[in-house]
């Protein structure tokens, strides 16, 4: 139990974690406390991804009314600590996959709208995004063209969906959860 | 609920005669009193111990207000639907303690339990407004800083308001509060011009979020008490707060407010989404490591505080509507603190402009006693 506590510790000191994050890891349980040391090292947390990281798990616990060390043993932690990856992609696959876990309506109505922008088709050049996590009802639409044939090539496009009804599903699907 | 208790009664020196601490003192005689002077507060050492906002709870300082008492609500920020509601404020922090309560942050450099001698200030400030403008509708509530009933027992202020706005046909008054201490307000007349509302959230929430509240059977019956008394009833669904079953839970609620009030007899019923900024959420986390309350989908929003996020508040809002107006379809219902994307999401339009909104909720509305 000791060696955790002291390996944190020596970590803490390392990346000038501040005492108050420190102290809110080492107040939990043993298994748990070891299961996100786990991850910590893997990824070389700092202080602002491990508050989240802290935040995320303790919401999820009492959410679930399960225990830190259970869900972060989910396969969709662990896999992306072996994949061929450098540090930053690993640590966006691991923080996407937790922040599925504690927003799972917002996360699922976001990869909704995701697929919903891929099926309208627009090409490239054509970007449809969202306010983020979805507060707002702006659906921004950034057209790129080099030539005005190309402008109004997208525009023809975005028109047909508009006219087909695809981009008013779009913004009904905002509403939808 | 449980009765208030503090273990320290401070008076600021000249204010040992007025009636608000006359009436307190002769209802706590065994508990200590120390005079103090003007100002003293502000060099008050820190209580030790790891929680000083509950032990500021416990230090009733009885004071004089030296400012204005009747402020604009502070829900009216900039980009956000206000309902033109004016507040005062005779008590500054609560004897209960949910784990939610925006004064964890508001008053975390002086928590002390603070009341205000000159109620009658307060009077005539609200007479000159009031009186200057009889063609106006005013809504003026007292629960901003504090519940507005919690310590009536103690304090008796609704003796003095009560009577004061009865008098006026200008101007409600509204009483908010998570207690049931009503027995003073059972002693006058309102005359309709008094709405007690009760904040309201499913009990398995009140239970483990709400502490030394009033149960939310309690809260019920003493609204049904009121409202036999002559007074206006009011309900607020706020913080309105997304939980595993909420849908359940709110339905339940509604059900049992409405079969145990009178529908047609209630004034408003307000919905706001629970929203923390990100101060707020670290003391709750800190003095309630077991709420549940943050582990809701909430996101910082531009106002810089935390909600559920659009899509799931709208529909939480969207459905608790349909089940209030199907239960009270003549209670005026609106929305603290969202903006007007979302009423026009929820109620099908949104306010022309913030008088909309004060216009609705000051029509007589209700059937005749
Ligand atoms: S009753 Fe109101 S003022 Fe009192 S602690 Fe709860 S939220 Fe705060």
């Amino acid at each position: 139990m000791w060696i955790v506590a002291e390996q944190i510790a020596a970590y803490a000191q390392l990346k000038r974690l501040s005492p108050q994050t420190v102290a809110r890891w080492q107040a939990w349980a043993e298994p748990d406390r070891a299961a996100l040391w786990e991850l910590v090292q893997a990824l070389q947390l700092g202080e602002n991804h491990l508050r989240d990281f802290l935040d995320w798990c303790e919401e999820i616990a009492l959410r679930d009314g399960s225990t830190v060390a259970a869900f972060l043993a989910r396969p969709e932690l662990r896999r992306p600590l072996t994949a061929q990856l450098g540090r930053n992609d690993k640590l966006k696959a691991v923080k996407d996959a937790l922040r599925k876990l504690r927003y799972p309506r917002l996360s699922q109505l976001e990869e909704e709208l995701r697929l919903a922008v891929k099926a309208l088709d627009l090409g490239g050049r054509v970007q449809v995004s969202f306010p983020p996590s979805l507060e707002g009802e702006d659906v921004t639409v950034t057209i790129t063209a080099r030539n005005t044939k190309e402008l109004d090539e997208h525009v023809t496009r975005v028109r047909q969906r508009l006219e087909d009804g695809a981009i008013q599903r779009l913004f009904a699907l905002l509403d939808q959860v | 609920m449980k009765r208030y208790q503090p273990e320290e009664i401070l008076i600021e020196r000249g204010e040992e005669n007025t009636p608000v601490v006359r009436r307190t003192l002769d209802h706590l005689p065994d508990t200590p009193v120390r005079i103090v002077e003007p100002g003293w507060e502000r060099e008050a050492p820190p209580r030790d111990g790891t929680d000083s906002f509950a032990a500021g709870k416990r230090r009733l300082l009885f004071t004089r207000q030296r400012s204005t008492f009747l402020e604009h609500c502070p829900a009216g920020t900039s980009g956000l639907v206000c309902c033109n509601y004016l507040v005062v404020s005779l008590i500054s922090n609560c004897p209960m303690d949910c784990s939610y309560c925006f004064l964890q942050e508001y008053l975390a450099n002086n928590p002390l339990l603070k009341v205000f001698t000159n109620v009658e200030d307060l009077m005539s400030e609200v007479a000159k407004a009031v009186d200057r403008q009889p063609w106006r509708q005013f809504r003026i509530g007292t629960g901003e800083l504090s519940d507005s009933l919690a310590l009536d027992p103690l304090l008796g202020f609704s003796g003095d308001l009560v009577p004061f706005f009865a008098a006026r046909k200008n101007v409600l008054l509204e009483f908010k509060t998570k207690s049931d201490r009503i027995e003073e307000l059972l002693k006058h007349d309102p005359k309709d011009r008094v709405v007690v509302s009760w904040s309201l959230t499913p009990p398995a929430i009140a239970d483990t979020e709400e502490h030394g509240t009033a149960s939310f059977a309690e809260r019920l019956h003493a609204a049904q008490r009121v409202q036999a008394a002559g007074y206006k009833v009011g309900f607020h669904f706020d913080p309105l707060i997304e939980y595993p079953h909420w849908e359940e839970g709110y339905r339940d609620t509604i059900t049992q407010v409405f079969s145990a009030v009178d529908p047609r007899r209630v004034a408003w019923v307000s919905l706001g989404s629970l929203r923390m900024t990100p101060a707020l959420r670290a003391i709750a986390r800190r003095r309630f490591p077991q709420t549940r309350l943050l582990s809701g989908e909430q996101i910082l929003c531009d106002d810089g505080k935390w909600r559920t996020f659009q899509a799931l508040r709208v529909k939480m809002y969207r459905t608790i509507t349909a089940w209030l107006k199907e239960a009270a379809p003549q209670a005026p219902q609106y929305m603290c603190m969202e903006t007007t994307p979302v009423w026009e999401k929820v109620f099908g339009h949104a306010p022309s402009c913030d008088k909309d909104v004060a216009r609705m909720l000051t029509q007589p509305n209700l059937v005749a006693s």
